[in-house]
C-alpha cells in the first residue's frame, strides 16, 4: 500500500490531456478512501471534473503570492481537492499517505493549516462560499486582479447562510467571484428534490441578480467556457450537472456512496472500472 | 465606552491601510464621518449576519484587519459557527464589536441581552475577549486589538458610561486595582463598575475595607495575576452583569479547584433563567442582586462567618 503515492506527477501538465488528468486524480479518490475506510467517495468523484478544470485550466498559480483562489466550501470531498493538489504538484503525493489515518497529515474535512494549497478551513456547509466573497471583495478593494472560484454541492444550496451571501454579492462588485454548483442531485440520504424544491436553481441565482448559466460538469471544456465567459460585472454561477460516483458505474448516481466504504474488493472493481 | 473604542479604530484608519469596518445595519450615527472620510474602507452588510462574519473572516484571510459592528447576539449568537469556524479555527484578525453587554439594554427583552456571552466565548480557543467598565479602558482594548492581530471579542455597553480610572491610559491586559483595602478583594469586569465602586463605599462606612479589582481582559483569563491582585485578603468575590454559572465567577472556581489558592471565592451575577421581568438596568441588578448595596451585604456576611459579628 505504501508504494501507491509515490511517483511524480506528470511533467508537461498543460500538454497532458484533461481526461486523463481526472482519471488519474480519481484513482487516487479511490485509494484514499480505501486507506481511510472513510465515506463521501461519490460526493469527491461528483467534483473531480470541475477541480481538474479549474487546477489544470483556469487558477494562474504561477506568482503564488498573488495566485488565483479555489475553494472546496463542500469539504467533505476534501478527498478531490486533495487528489487534485498532488496532481497539480502544489502538494507532495507523499502526504496522501497521511489521509485520514493515526498520526496523519490531512484529515477527512479541510483545515488550512494542513497543507500547502488548502485555502480555507471548511467541513460545514455555507461556510467556503461567503468566505470566498469576502476573499474576492478585499482582492477588488486592493486592485489585485485575483480571481475566486467556489465549488458549493446541491444540497449546500438549502444553507440560509449561502442565500444571504447569494443577497449580497452583486452590490458588492464582486465580479472576480464564480460559485459552481456541484448539482448532482444526491444529498447525504436521498434527492434534494424529495426534501424540498431545490430545482430549478438557475433562475434563483438569476433572480439574485448573479450572471447564471447550466453546464455538463463533466465536460471540462464547458466548464472553461461557462468560466471564461463575461458577466456583464456580475458575480458568476454555474450550475454544473453531475452524476454522484461518476466515473465508476456502479457508484454512479447511488446513494449510499455518500457513506459507504471502500474496501479491498470495491477497490479492486472501482480501479478496474476506470481504467 | 461605545465610542471611545470606535473612534480608537476610526483614528488608527488614518495611518493603517489595512484596516476595514463592517456593520450589519446597526450603529445609527457612529460611522457616518468615517463613512465620508472613508467609503471605501466601510461595508453595510445588513441584517445577515452568517454572511457578516464570514466575509469578514474572508477578508481577513485577503490581508485586511476587520472589526465587526453589531449588538452582541448579531456577532456572536446567531453567528456562532461562523465566529468558530470562519474566525478562531482559522486564527484570523477580525474583532467583534458587541454592544449591550449585559443589562445595558433593559428593557429591551431578552433577546437583547448579552447574560451569557463569557460563557460562549469562553469556548473559542483563540480569542480574546475584552469587558472594559469605561471609555478609558475601552480605548486601551481597541489599542490592543490595533497592536496584536487576533480573533478578538469585545462586549461593550453603549455610551455615556463615566471614566473611572484617573489616569489618561491603562493597561487593559492586566487587573487593575481602583481602589485599595485589606480585607477582602472584589473583582468586576464591565458594565457594573459603579456598583463594585460604590460597594467599596458602603463597605468603609462600615468599617470593612473591600479592595476593588476591574478585570478588563476576560480571556485569556490572567488566574496569576488575580491571585496576585488579592494578595492578603482571604475572599475574592466576583461580580459580573453576566450569569453566574459561566461568566467569569465560574471561570475562577474552575482555575479555583485545582490550584486551590490561600483565598476564598464566591460569585455574585445573574441567576442562570430566561429573564421575564421588565424592569431597567438597575431594578434589574437589584433584582438579581448585584447591586451596591447586595455586593456590600454579601462581603459583611462573609466578614460575620469568618470573624464573629462585627
Amino acid at each position: 500500500m505504501n508504494d501507491r503515492f509515490v511517483g511524480q506527477a506528470p511533467s508537461s501538465k498543460a500538454a497532458m490531456d484533461i481526461v486523463e488528468l481526472a482519471r488519474r486524480i480519481r484513482h487516487s479518490i479511490i485509494d484514499l478512501a480505501h486507506i481511510s475506510q472513510g465515506p463521501h467517495v461519490g460526493s469527491a468523484l461528483s467534483c473531480t471534473d470541475i477541480l481538474a478544470t479549474l487546477y489544470f485550466r483556469m487558477l494562474r498559480l504561477d506568482d503564488w503570492e498573488h495566485r488565483d483562489i479555489a475553494i472546496l466550501s463542500k469539504g467533505h470531498a476534501a478527498m478531490a481537492l486533495y487528489a487534485t493538489l498532488a496532481e497539480r504538484g502544489i502538494i507532495d503525493r507523499a502526504l496522501l499517505k497521511g489521509y485520514c489515518v493515526n498520526d496523519g497529515t490531512l484529515p477527512a474535512h479541510l483545515d488550512r493549516f494542513s497543507a500547502k494549497g488548502i485555502e480555507v478551513s471548511a467541513g460545514s456547509l455555507g461556510h467556503g462560499f461567503n468566505l470566498g466573497i469576502g476573499m474576492a471583495y478585499a482582492y477588488k478593494k486592493r486592485g489585485e486582479d485575483r480571481r475566486v472560484y467556489a465549488v458549493i454541492g446541491d444540497g449546500e444550496n438549502q444553507e440560509g447562510s449561502i442565500w444571504e451571501g447569494a443577497l449580497f454579492a452583486p452590490k458588492m462588485g464582486v465580479d472576480n467571484f464564480s460559485v459552481i454548483v456541484d448539482a448532482n442531485n444526491l444529498q447525504g440520504y436521498g434527492r434534494p428534490s424529495e426534501l424540498c424544491e431545490l430545482y430549478p436553481l438557475r433562475e434563483k441565482w438569476l433572480a439574485f441578480g448573479w450572471h447564471a448559466v447550466e453546464v455538463d460538469g463533466h465536460d471540462h471544456t464547458a466548464i472553461e467556457q461557462a468560466l471564461r465567459e463575461a458577466t456583464g460585472g456580475k458575480p458568476r454561477a454555474v450550475i454544473a450537472h453531475t452524476t454522484k460516483g461518476k466515473g465508476v458505474p456502479f457508484m454512479e448516481d447511488e446513494l449510499v456512496w455518500h457513506y459507504y466504504l471502500v474496501t479491498d474488493d470495491i477497490r479492486a472493481k472501482a480501479m478496474e472500472a476506470l481504467g | 465606552m461605545r465610542n471611545a473604542f470606535v473612534n480608537t479604530i476610526i483614528d488608527a484608519c488614518l495611518k493603517e491601510e489595512d484596516i476595514f469596518i463592517i456593520s450589519g445595519d446597526a450603529g445609527l450615527g457612529v460611522f457616518d464621518d468615517f463613512q465620508k472620510q472613508h467609503p471605501d474602507r466601510f461595508l453595510n452588510l445588513g441584517v445577515a449576519e452568517q454572511n457578516t462574519i464570514s466575509v469578514a473572516a474572508g477578508m481577513a484571510l485577503a490581508g485586511f484587519r476587520v472589526y465587526v459592528y453589531n449588538i452582541v447576539p448579531f456577532v456572536l449568537y446567531r453567528c456562532y459557527e461562523q465566529v468558530r469556524n470562519d474566525i478562531c479555527y482559522q486564527n484570523l484578525p477580525v474583532t467583534l464589536i458587541g454592544i449591550g453587554a449585559g443589562l445595558t439594554y433593559a428593557p429591551q427583552g431578552m433577546t437583547h441581552y448579552s447574560v451569557e456571552d463569557l460563557g460562549i466565548a469562553q469556548t473559542l480557543p483563540n480569542l480574546r475577549v475584552f469587558s472594559p467598565a469605561d471609555p478609558t479602558e475601552a480605548e486601551a482594548a481597541a489599542r490592543i486589538t490595533l497592536a496584536e492581530s487576533q480573533p478578538t471579542y469585545v462586549r461593550l455597553a453603549k455610551r455615556g458610561e463615566p471614566r473611572i480610572h484617573a489616569g489618561a491610559t491603562v493597561d487593559a491586559s492586566r487587573p487593575i486595582i481602583m481602589a485599595e483595602g485589606c480585607d477582602v478583594t472584589i473583582v468586576f469586569h464591565g458594565t457594573v463598575a459603579n456598583e463594585a465602586m460604590s460597594a467599596h463605599e458602603l463597605l468603609r462606612e462600615q468599617g470593612i475595607s473591600a479592595r476593588v479589582v476591574s478585570l478588563p481582559q476576560v480571556e485569556p483569563c490572567p488566574y496569576d495575576l488575580i491571585s496576585e491582585a488579592a494578595e492578603g485578603t482571604g475572599e475574592v468575590i466576583t461580580v459580573e452583569e453576566h450569569f453566574v454559572n459561566s461568566g467569569l465567577g465560574a471561570r475562577l472556581a474552575f482555575w479555583h479547584a485545582s490550584h486551590r489558592p490561600s483565598w476564598r471565592l464566591s460569585c455574585l451575577g445573574i441567576a442562570p433563567e430566561y429573564i421575564h421581568a421588565i424592569k431597567k438596568q438597575d431594578g434589574m441588578r437589584n433584582h438579581y442582586g448585584i447591586s451596591a448595596s447586595h455586593i456590600a451585604s454579601h462581603v459583611r456576611s462573609l466578614m460575620n462567618q469568618t470573624t464573629g459579628v462585627r
